[in-house]
């Protein structure tokens, strides 16, 4: 099996940051995931989900301390990729990180685990 | 629409322009540093700044011609804060038809976070345009979202409550 195949993407204003540690994946998200941030996250969370499968992962993390902001269609692409793996046959859970400072963060994420209560949990971080 | 009888402006801001997405970080801080000072607690700026930025991402994607007009109004009333935001914009036909269908089954629905929750699940299977940014709206930030057309012109005006901040 090839190594770890992710790497940062994004740039000026918006960048995700992979991080593996044993079989759980964590995603460190900074900066505003607005119009320009869209292409990035929905190409990048496909390929995160092609690695949590070709990795066996058992837990993939959203860090979203950092993230100042995140619009519906990057809103779009989490449900789509949430929806990916709950129709997948083999799946991993996913954890959102969520900072308390920033309370869209708890109102937005909430409707993503009500999608998929069962794979999708929320959780503050200081 | 809110009786502003006894209402007093805190913050009110017009803005006509060609609306460019490069503009819109820079119009959600202005509305941050205008309404910060009046506003109770960050949860109340959080939802406005919400509502701001997809109705200006809104006009942004789907405004045809140059012009566009972006209005916000936060008012103090003896109740607490009226936070009001309108955005108009002229709108190609089928954008227009699209845009009716979808507010005016989010006007029907009893319950806006059902509603949104039923556009996420259906959306899930989509991987076009998200279809979620108004219904986001009254979902997450608790404002009502209404709109009006005049000929080609859509305008879209969400309205909610705020605590105001006490100073002293």
């Amino acid at each position: 099996m090839s190594a770890f195949s992710l790497t940062t993407v994004g740039g000026e204003g918006f960048q995700v940051t992979p991080a593996l540690i044993d079989f759980n994946l964590r995603l460190v998200f900074t900066g505003s995931g607005d119009m320009n941030a869209t292409g990035v996250i929905n190409d990048y969370l496909k390929l995160v989900h092609e690695e949590a499968i070709r990795l066996g992962l058992a837990q993939v993390s959203c860090d979203f301390k950092q993230l100042t902001f995140m619009n519906s269609s990057c809103f779009k692409s989490f449900v789509v990729w949430i929806d990916t793996v709950k129709n997948s046959e083999i799946r991993y859970q996913i954890a959102f990180l969520t900072n308390p400072s920033l309370p869209w963060q708890r109102r937005s994420l909430e409707a993503l685990r009500r999608l998929a209560a069962n794979l999708v949990t929320i959780e503050t971080i200081a | 629409m809110t009786d502003t009888g006894d209402a007093r402006a805190l913050v009110s801001l017009t803005l006509s322009f060609r609306p460019l997405a490069a503009q819109i970080g820079p119009l959600r801080t202005l509305l941050s540093d205008l309404c910060k000072p009046h506003l109770a607690d960050a949860d109340g700026l959080s939802r406005l700044l919400l509502a701001a930025h997809e109705l200006l991402e809104n006009i942004v994607k789907y405004s045809v011609g140059e012009a566009a007009e972006f209005h916000l109004l936060l008012e103090a009333k003896a109740t607490g804060l009226i936070v009001r935001l309108r955005t108009k914009n002229r709108a190609a036909p089928e954008r227009m038809a699209d845009a009716r269908w979808r507010l005016d089954a989010l006007a029907k629905a009893p319950n806006a976070i059902a509603h949104y929750d039923e556009l996420i699940r259906e959306s899930a299977g989509r991987r076009d345009v998200s279809g979620l940014g108004l219904a986001r709206i009254p979902a997450e930030t608790e404002m009502q979202l209404c709109y009006a057309t005049e000929q080609d012109w859509l305008i879209l005006t969400a309205e909610g409550n705020a605590s105001e901040r006490v100073n002293g």
